[in-house]
């Protein structure tokens, strides 16, 4: 099994925390895995993009063309990354409202940012938020809600009830989109 | 036992099973986090180590060198420019050798993610003439760490371990030893005149003679334990593809998927090589490609017609390795005439670029936006150094940035040459101490007029708000009496985030600075937004928002000031992002020429 994803959104937003509970859900899985994430100057609100590759990789880094899924924190962070997805079955999910353009990709919108408006969702966890939609909308999504609500419980014990409800939240809100 | 790690926490896990027990170095991207993850580990199991954070490069390695000379096991962190600044230690270093262990981490960024240059440590440790380890991944830089730290025991020399960013920042699934065994190393220094303080001509020509015949014995050791072992699983193809560190994933991963015929070796210790041992190799094969970041390190070191690489402008020689720039040099070469499959449309639209800002609520905003209101463009030269405050370039407000430290002898530099401007130079507290205090002295008694703004905000912040010097021994290790004692004349001013004070205490410098025939230095005392300890105590809470009514889309707000959550609406005025707004109540009152900010009621 080969899975590569994209993980693109703006410093600050929690992308690199995915990196880091995707690759943990390899761990339990006993999957290789290779993640690689951004530090230092990209993290001052500038463009962020992590990478996770899952199964036989050798090198961290994801070319054009090749990744399965684009989980975007923000519109235009995940336009910007949109050619690393595979021409086909590439698909992106991305926090958007309805202006985000029609796209030659499988698309799967969701306005996160008005639903943390509305006070559905603390924006802290829209990275997680986000996380589940791609678990509930991807059907190639190498890992299921057993398995990501397990690591996020490895990453941060504290804080994996509110995650947890964030993450279960996403999957609930993904059936009407 | 199977762990997942960071590149830097495979490292310093590394480190701790290796049974180092000094390790010192100085903050930089990618490199800090090695520092930090060690204290961590030690203190996990139990380890009594020494690990801190030095104030430069330099002295980080000297430490741990010394440490080394006097038989402990050490290491160094620091990324590929922080090298530069220790490079005067390590090449002498490298001459003497040591009695105990030596390991250099140098860091580097191919494709300038967070530096200001992309040079390759390889070269650097080719040059020292000392020993360098290239890993690929963290499960790499963890059994090289090993691998390296008893090499540099056998040959008493510092050795080198050259992670970049993609291996340093990645993470992996790392196979790991089960049990920490360590043991303190005893520290004893043995003396001996004749080695530790070997002087010219004679001493240290002795010792260079030595180096070269252990360049050569490694040189050997790499081929039969590193080279060899591998070159007995090579296929027989036509073509031979030589590799280092991360280049190694990308011509694996590439040559899988398309089906090309060629033989990877990969290169652990690309210096020092053995030369003849590896030319002989290509009498077996028609073409042979060097793939390495991201200087020629091994090209140079080899010599054969049927050598490809930078060198020969088939391979790139600037920005990160990718599968594509593989399939590039391939049919640069001749091998194939493959369309890459890596390549794919960029979304056609231009998209709002989103360059690195500083942060919501960040002091330094305040009081560059000060700076430039009481020292303006025209009559003013603005120099910088490197830090978060580097991002002030977004407002208009730095004019040069060279290296650590440059900005205090750039400011004499100026000062000297152009004499028709004010010269206003700023620092952050780190970069001060890490290398502002040689240049201060040096300007107060050539008495160079300009005048010197510190931004103390008491972490680095851009590293990831390690301690600095001041901030780890409060009450010791002061600024004002840094500058003092160096002679200069010294105002301070505790900020608040209110522009107006910000603007009133620079006119007071601008007033002082009349009478002054010297530097004059200004100690901003601020704080970092992100620094947990501080910031609750100095962020007032209270958020903005705009009233559109007041707005005139004059663009003051975003040219002169930009903060990140300030952006135009669709009515085209300006609206704040409630998510990103921290609450530091500036903009409110003094910033807007028609009063537009107003606080936002409900939180």
């Amino acid at each position: 099994m080969k899975y590569q994803v994209v993980i693109a959104g703006i410093g600050g937003q929690g992308a690199v925390f995915l990196v880091k509970v995707l690759s943990i859900a390899a761990g339990l899985k006993d999957q290789k895995c290779l993640g690689t994430e951004n530090h230092g100057m990209s993290q001052r609100g500038g463009s962020v993009s992590c990478y996770v590759k899952v199964g036989d990789f050798y090198s961290p880094a994801i070319d054009e063309g090749q990744a399965d899924l684009l989980i975007a924190l923000e519109g235009n962070e995940g336009l910007r990354n949109i050619q690393y997805l595979k021409k086909d079955g590439g698909t992106i999910i991305v926090n958007a409202d309805e202006k985000f353009p029609n796209i030659e990709y499988k698309t799967v919108k969701i306005d996160a940012f008005a639903k943390a408006t509305n006070g559905e969702i603390p924006i802290q966890a829209l990275n997680v938020y986000m996380l589940g939609v791609a678990l509930a909308k991807d059907p190639n999504f190498p890992f299921n809600l057993g398995d990501i609500e397990e690591a996020i419980k490895v990453m941060n014990a504290k804080m994996a009830d509110k995650n947890i409800a964030v993450l279960h939240k996403a999957i609930e809100d993904s059936r009407s989109v | 036992m199977k762990q997942i790690l960071m590149g830097n926490e495979a490292i310093a896990l590394g480190l701790v099973h290796a049974n180092v027990d000094m390790v010192s170095g100085y903050p930089g991207t990618p490199s800090s986090e090695i520092l930090g993850n060690f204290e961590k580990f030690s203190n996990k199991f139990d380890c009594e180590t020494y690990a801190q954070w030095a104030t430069n490069e330099k002295v980080g390695f000297e430490v741990a060198y010394a440490g080394a000379i006097a038989g402990k096991r050490t290491c160094t962190t620091l990324k590929q420019v922080g090298l530069n600044v220790a490079s005067d230690a390590l090449m002498s270093a490298s001459y003497i050798g040591h009695l105990g262990a030596m390991l250099l981490v140098s860091a580097d960024d191919p494709g300038f993610h967070s530096s200001q240059t992309e040079q390759d440590s390889r070269s650097f440790a080719k040059f020292a003439k000392i020993p360098v380890f290239d890993p690929a991944t963290p499960q790499e830089a963890y059994d090289m760490v090993k691998i390296a730290l008893d090499l540099s025991q056998e040959f008493e020399i510092p050795v080198m371990l050259r992670p970049v960013m993609r291996v340093s920042h990645a993470r992996e699934i790392c196979e790991v030893d089960d049990e920490v065994n360590f043991k303190p190393n005893k520290g004893e220094f043995k003396r001996d005149i004749g080695r530790w303080a070997a002087v010219p001509p004679r001493g240290r020509f002795a010792q260079g003679l030595e180096q070269l015949k252990r360049v050569d014995t490694i040189a050997q050791y790499n081929w039969e334990n590193f080279i060899e072992p591998r070159v007995k699983e090579l296929n027989g193809s036509q073509t031979l593809c030589l590799t280092s560190g991360t280049g190694d994933g990308y011509v694996k991963e590439a040559v899988e998927e398309l089906g090309l015929e060629a033989d990877i070796l990969k290169l652990d210790m690309p210096y020092p090589l053995p030369k003849e041992k590896l030319e002989k190799l290509f009498d077996d094969y028609k073409t042979v490609i060097v793939f390495e970041e991201t200087y020629p390190c091994i090209e140079e070191q080899l010599s054969s017609p049927k050598l490809h690489g930078k060198l020969t402008n088939d391979v790139h020689k600037i920005d990160e390795f990718s599968k594509d720039k593989v399939i590039r040099a391939f049919n640069n070469v001749g091998l194939t005439d493959k369309q890459s499959p890596y390549q794919n449309k960029k979304f056609e639209d231009e998209l709002p670029v989103r360059p690195p800002n500083l942060c919501p609520g960040c002091p330094h905003r305040d009081v560059y936006y000060s700076i430039m209101k009481v020292f303006k463009k025209k009559k003013s030269i603005y120099p910088s150094d490197i830090g978060c405050y580097t991002l002030a370039l977004n407002q208009g407000a730095i004019d040069t940035v060279l290296c650590m430290g440059a900005s205090v002898a750039m400011a004499s530099g100026f000062s000297i040459a152009d004499k028709s401007k004010t010269v206003i130079a700023s620092i952050g507290d780190s970069t001060f101490t890490h290398s502002g205090v040689a240049p201060l002295i040096n300007a107060v008694y050539q008495k160079h007029k300009f005048i010197l703004v510190i931004m103390d905000n008491s972490v680095t912040a851009m590293t990831g708000r390690q301690k600095t010097p001041e901030r780890a021994n409060p009450g010791v290790i002061d600024l004002k009496h840094i500058v003092e004692g160096c002679g200069a004349v010294c105002m301070e001013h505790i900020y608040t985030p209110n522009i107006d004070e910000s603007v009133t205490f620079m006119k007071e410098v601008k007033k002082k600075f009349e009478d002054m025939d010297g530097p004059l230095v200004v100690i901003m005392r601020e704080f970092c937004v992100l620094d947990k300890e501080r910031a609750p105590t100095m962020l007032p809470g209270i958020y903005a928002e705009v009233d559109p009514n007041k707005c005139v889309a004059c663009d003051i707000c975003t040219t002169q000031y930009k903060c990140p959550p300030m952006h135009y609406n669709e009515d085209h005025k300006i609206e704040i992002d409630p998510f990103l707004c921290i609450g530091c109540d500036a903009c409110i009152d003094d910033l807007c020429p028609t009063d537009a900010f107003i606080e936002r009621k409900v939180k």
